[in-house]
């Protein structure tokens, strides 16, 4: 399969539902009567996720968030499996870098 | 915690459709004009205005890129090949954001951008001249490539040199990008034009496809930090994709030479109200 498409197709996905969740939690404020809105103290993506199967505002619009910081990070795990598929060295080193250096924030990020 | 009325939410949603399209067709996040948008127009605290903008900095650099990959617009090797220096850049600048005073930041960022406009200013007249010799680099890791503009209705085949300047520079980017929260754009688009050689339009779609990994490194920052409002960054997530899908049909038709002028006015006026920030920080730019 080729790499553009690959790439386009997991780039769109990822933007949508972040759109359609973020739709969802609006339409849910709009319901609720647009009232006050609290954000969590403690964020987690376990937390995130009961609120958000709890039918939870925040919640909803924090899992469009995660999905789509997640989105861009897919994209680069996914082109290094296909440079390593297609042995081609160089990319696929590239890749694996900038991957290991977005963990590496993530991870501190989450840590600090 | 943060009061939003339903107007304010509309208000949002309207403006990030133009920062989407803005976006979209120069390259850049948008974060450029959804900051100034939020704290002066709503009067949202900083922290949270930089919280919600990076986050839509990753929802319209994705989404316009989609469209321009499928297009074959963007130079994918390019593009992963630089995002080791814009990334490696990022992480420096958001570890090193605490011991730098922003106002020293501002005037040298504002600097660095009225180098990159006079640049722009002065090529104005060619978008990529014939003849480029790749460096070994680029040769090695087959950078060059060929694109088809519905404007021009020609395929043109493109050389790119000068790569490891242009790495550095990318690297710069992502400082600057970790550092003020915006995806870095406005520094990449030149840079791969004016110094790779890369056409104006291949240039643009590349640094949408780059921001968007850059963004996400700082926007786990700001995400974990608490400083991402739900219903400031609802209305921005769905505005931008708007924005973002006009923008990408728009740059299709624009002629190349008028999308680098526009770009040129872009970076000076941005470049402008940076100085003045630097110099008189009570301004809220």
């Amino acid at each position: 399969m080729d790499l553009n498409r690959i790439v386009a197709q997991s780039l769109r996905v990822g933007v949508l539902v972040s759109a359609v969740l973020s739709l969802l939690g609006l339409s849910l404020w709009a319901l609720g009567g647009f009232g006050s809105v609290s954000v969590p103290v403690v964020l987690s993506v376990g937390v995130i996720f009961r609120l958000a199967f709890a039918g939870d505002l925040t919640g909803i619009v924090y899992l469009g968030v995660i999905v789509l910081i997640a989105t861009p990070i897919f994209r680069v795990a996914i082109s290094s499996i296909y440079f390593a598929a297609e042995r081609d060295r160089a990319y696929a080193g590239i890749t694996i870098l900038v991957l290991g250096m977005l963990l590496l924030a993530l991870y501190s990020g989450a840590a600090g | 915690m943060l009061v939003v009325s339903p107007f304010e939410v509309l208000s949002i949603f309207l403006m990030s459709i133009l920062a989407g399209l803005v976006g979209a067709v120069f390259g850049l996040g948008g974060g450029i004009l959804i900051i100034p948008f939020l704290t002066l127009v709503e009067g949202v605290p900083v922290p949270y205005a930089v919280g919600a903008s990076i986050v839509s900095v990753v929802a319209t650099s994705s989404a316009s890129a989609a469209t321009y990959v499928q297009d074959r617009l963007t130079n994918l090797r390019l593009g992963m090949f630089l995002e080791v220096g814009t990334v490696l850049g990022a992480i420096t600048g958001a570890f090193v954001a605490a011991f730098l005073a922003p106002r020293i930041l501002l005037v040298l960022f504002g600097i660095l951008l009225i180098y990159a406009s006079t640049i722009m200013i002065v090529g104005r007249r060619v978008d990529f001249p014939s003849g480029v010799v790749p460096d070994r680099i680029s040769r090695r890791l087959r950078l060059g490539g060929e694109y088809f503009d519905p404007a021009t209705g020609a395929t043109s085949r493109y050389e790119v040199t000068n790569t490891l300047r242009t790495l550095s520079i990318s690297g710069i980017s992502g400082i600057v990008s970790g550092l003020l929260g915006i995806g870095g754009g406005i520094i990449g688009v030149p840079t791969m034009n004016l110094l790779s050689k890369v056409p104006v339009k291949v240039a643009s779609a590349t640094s949408n496809f780059m921001i968007g990994v850059t963004a996400a490194a700082s926007a786990s920052v700001y995400f974990v930090r608490g400083d991402v409002q739900p219903l400031l960054v609802a209305p921005l997530m769905v505005g931008v994709v708007v924005g973002a899908a006009v923008g990408t049909r728009l740059l299709r038709r624009t002629p190349p030479l008028r999308v680098k002028l526009l770009f040129a006015i872009l970076l000076v006026t941005v470049s402008v109200a940076m100085i003045l920030k630097g110099f008189f920080p009570q301004i809220v730019l």
